[in-house]
């Protein structure tokens, strides 16, 4: 240490709600460096300081610097502050710590004193509800060293958090439209984090925009658009908007916050509503849950119920109308809440999250199974035995009408997935109400058939008189079940391997046999009611081992992780490319990736073209992934994109694939570029 | 008109509503108001004279700053003078700093020496809301149309120190002087600077 015994590097003062330190942090100073001092704010908890704009009200800290002649202090360096609403109006300011750096410029030569006084005269402002005007005279006294003298590891740690505050200026291009409401939009978002959880702006200065004004942000197209009210003095034509742009990012259960220290050019903006509002969202919700009723797995449960209203009274008839609204929607909720907390919990799940598990898939192929069985006539509704399920349709009572609604969203639940998945990867992304609410309209579209037909008792009369019709249809009815049960069993054959899908089919040959059997011999023994117990208990047990093989180890295309500078930087090279935007989540997604992606021939395709295999993995949320697949028109994955070598438009391939498709994109892009 | 137009305009609607504030060059909103000697004060009633409106809040640092220097005092005497009706309003809810019943009103202006035409008494900070006072001191001023023609601050030296008042271009002053003698105002649009309004 070269300090002399008079030299002290920080000096502090204390007021009842602050204590403010003045430090340097070099010990000594070395002639012509920059000299950083800080100034530390430690205030009483709810007490804050200002930033450069206090915002509605309030005053930042000012510093009158004692400094030896021909020393120059520069600017305070502001780290990012936080909006604090007093009331109706909001504040920009620190609580608890803050420090503020500040430049001071060291002349080449410095007095030949061995020590050199540095003073901050400083007034600040402290509130809380009430505002205290402070001020403080602070001195620090460092001495002279020819060679720069390292900050000590406490004061360098200070220092260094205090840096670690400060906005990024951002150089690129910002503009913004001042009308009735001042927009700014942002382009080339690469700096922009993934997870955003709020994004607002403040202006460097009081003026162009009102502080508690209510902000938008929404991201269009590739661009993040703000939008926040005018200040008293909104910018004019032709002013440049200097400003902070403050991005909280959500990761995990952590908060991070930046700021990008903007400038904005006024420029013309297109302001588009986003692609998908709440509002938008109920509707296609409501429209989404009216056309399931025509799903293949869902029409003959439906078909079955409304043909049972017919024998009803009017009166009972409204009744079980609402009582079967309310199983829908009661089911809807719960799986709603389901999927909600499931989230919150941190779990990465989209609509569809339940068919991702082989165990529901398996189960929900046996339910379609068993309400086939029974619309073919292959055994008669049991009391107990058989519980809810298939007995619900046709139970008379209420509590049956209850069990069909859950029934019928139970079987619907497998088509909601690819027929939904806008409004519900929407209203996923929302706040815990707002997806309820969607998930709610859903319900009310979904059973609204089925009330109608009872709450107007006319439309059911166009029906012919109860008759031997009604047992050929319930057996016509039947088959869309069996396609359905196909179906799962389809894609359970993506999930687990042959030996699964070996053993889940022989479960339901069990399954269907119990039920024979159970046909045949009514409900009457205890030993048949034993058997059949027997019989759907093993087919229970060969479906948990079935579910078992869900590890099925299929070989998937090697892949890199897309970005769009990985794609840029492949094209800049004439590399074509092919990218994959899928989730884990999305069936139709693994599918393709099995069926097409993954094939011996499409492999060879792809090494002998030389083609570069990237994944968009949209399994989380990625704004980056969002945008692009904004860009394409789309909502969500899957989307292929295959850019032709040397250049070009990317050609789209269908979101269906087979193997012959991918091998025939993959021949027409540039077949003559090929010779390595 | 496609439905992306209508929601962005419905947006743009809903973004601008948020903003309560008032504007020069437009009508200033009109109030009703009880003063600290029970009289009802309407703005319109001022048609055809100056109006300073001053929000106030005696404890206010900010406040105190122009009234321990007899800043504010003394421009009230020449709005007064030049025949201009100055009105102060307190805004601060009751149990908030700044709230006061009438009789401490009317004994601030006695031990201060104001001379405001009136103290408009706003415990519900209507009128507050309504021009987007935000801090105290923050000053207005409507012409004899209606027409407000000046909004900010008291002067230009965002601080408490009240010896930064001699140097500070007194915004308000210099406004009324131009309003008085026909010439635009030439700063019509200012910082407010001081303490919060405690609605």
């Amino acid at each position: 240490m070269v300090a002399t015994g008079t030299a002290f590097a920080a000096d502090s003062v204390r007021t009842p709600h602050v204590t403010l330190q003045l430090e340097s942090e070099r010990p000594s100073i070395t002639p012509g460096e920059t000299l950083w001092l800080g100034l530390h704010f430690a205030l009483e908890p709810h007490w804050h300081v200002y930033w450069r704009n206090p915002g509605d009200s309030g005053e930042a800290p000012k510093v009158n610097w004692q400094l030896p002649e021909g020393w120059q202090a520069g600017e305070i360096h502001w780290p990012v502050p936080q909006r604090i609403p007093v009331g109706s109006l909001v504040n920009y300011g620190y609580e608890d710590h803050v420090t503020l750096l500040v430049p001071i410029q060291v002349p080449s030569t410095v007095p030949t004193t061995d020590t050199v006084h540095i003073g901050a005269d400083m007034t600040w402002l402290v509130c809380r509800e009430l505002c205290i005007p402070e001020r403080g005279s602070l001195d620090l006294t460092l001495g002279i060293s020819q060679t720069p003298v390292d900050a000590t590891p406490a004061v360098a740690s200070r220092f260094d958090k205090a840096r670690g505050q400060w906005p990024v200026t951002l150089d690129k291009v910002a503009n913004y439209q001042a009308t009735d409401s001042i927009t700014l939009k942002f382009s080339n978002l690469e700096w922009l984090p993934y997870q955003i959880d709020d994004v607002w702006f403040a202006a460097n200065a009081w003026g162009p925009i009102a502080p508690s004004g209510k902000q938008t942000w929404q991201l269009d197209n590739g661009d993040l658009l703000i939008t926040a009210p005018p200040g008293d003095l909104p910018p004019s034509g032709d002013d440049t908007l200097h400003g902070l742009l403050v991005v909280s990012e959500r990761i995990g259960s952590e908060r991070i916050t930046r700021g990008f220290e903007i400038a904005a050019n006024p420029a013309e903006i297109m302001v588009n509503a986003p692609d998908m509002t709440f509002l938008l969202a109920l509707v296609f919700a409501f429209a989404g849950g009216l056309l399931l009723n025509l799903m293949p797995c869902v029409l003959p449960v439906l078909a079955i119920k409304a043909l049972g209203l017919v024998t009803h009274t009017d009166d009972q008839r409204a009744r079980h109308g609402f009582t079967f609204l309310a199983g829908v929607l009661l089911t809807f909720a719960t799986l709603a809440g389901l999927l909600i907390a499931l989230r919150a919990g941190g779990d990465a799940l989209g609509w569809g999250f339940q068919l991702q598990q082989p165990l529901v898939v398996i189960g929900l192929m046996y339910l379609m199974l068993a309400v086939a069985l029974n619309l073919s006539g292959v055994y008669q509704i049991g009391g107990r035995l058989a519980g809810f399920g298939q007995s619900a349709a046709s139970q008379s009572g209420l509590r049956g009408t209850f069990a069909t609604g859950v029934l019928a969203v139970v079987v619907a639940s497998p088509c909601t997935a690819p027929f939904m998945g806008g409004a519900l990867g929407f209203a996923l992304t929302r706040p815990p109400y707002e997806s309820l609410a969607v998930f709610i309209a859903l319900g009310t579209g979904f059973a609204l058939p089925v009330l109608l037909l009872s709450i107007f008792p006319a439309w059911a009369r166009f029906l012919p008189a109860p008759g031997a019709w009604m047992e050929t249809l319930r057996n016509a009815l039947a088959f869309p079940m069996y396609g359905a049960a196909a179906w799962l069993l389809w894609v359970l054959s993506q999930q687990v391997d042959a030996t699964g899908l070996a053993l889940s089919l022989t479960g339901a040959l069990l399954l269907a046999f119990a039920l024979w059997w159970l046909g045949q011999t009514g409900n009457a023994t205890r030993t048949n009611r034993i058997a059949v117990t027997i019989g759907l208990l093993l087919s229970v047990a060969l479906a948990t081992q079935a579910g078992r093989q869900d590890d099925a180890a299929v070989t998937i295309l090697e892949a890199e992780q897309w970005s769009r500078e990985r794609v840029a930087d492949l094209r800049a090279d004439g590399q074509p490319v092919f990218v994959n935007f899928t989730a884990a989540w999305c069936i139709t997604c693994k599918v393709n990736e099995q069926v097409a992606l993954s094939t011996d021939a499409v492999r060879a395709a792809f090494s002998a073209r030389d083609i570069t295999y990237l994944k968009a993995d949209w399994t989380r949320q990625d704004p980056n992934i969002t945008r692009e697949l904004q860009r394409y028109g789309r909502s969500g994955v899957p989307l292929y994109l295959l850019y032709p070598a040397n250049g070009g438009e990317p050609q789209v391939l269908p979101q269906l694939l087979t193997e012959g498709l991918v091998l025939a994109a993959i021949d027409q892009t540039s077949p003559q570029e090929y010779e390595r | 008109m496609n439905i992306r137009t209508i929601m962005s305009a419905v947006l743009l609607a809903a973004a601008g509503s948020t903003t309560a504030a008032v504007k020069v060059g437009q009508p200033a909103p009109d109030f009703t108001g009880i003063d600290s000697n029970g009289q009802q004060q309407t703005l319109r009633d001022y048609r055809g004279k100056f109006v300073v409106l001053e929000w106030t809040n005696h404890d206010c640092p900010y406040v105190r700053k122009h009234y321990e220097a007899g800043n504010m005092q003394a421009q009230q005497r020449e709005a007064a003078n030049a025949g201009a009706v100055w009105l102060s309003v307190i805004s601060s809810a009751p149990g908030q700093q700044g709230h006061v019943d009438p009789s401490k009103a009317n004994e601030l202006t006695q031990s201060r020496d104001a001379m405001p035409h009136a103290v408009v008494l706003d415990p519900k900070g209507d009128i507050g809301r309504s021009y987007g006072a935000r801090t105290t001191p923050h000053m207005y001023i409507i012409d004899p149309d209606g027409t407000l023609v000046y909004q900010g601050g008291i002067d230009s030296i965002t601080s408490a120190n009240p010896t930064d008042i001699p140097n500070a271009r007194q915004h308000v002053r210099i406004a009324l002087n131009e309003l008085l003698s026909g010439a635009p105002v030439s700063q019509a649009v200012t910082r407010p600077y001081g303490c919060s309004v405690k609605y």
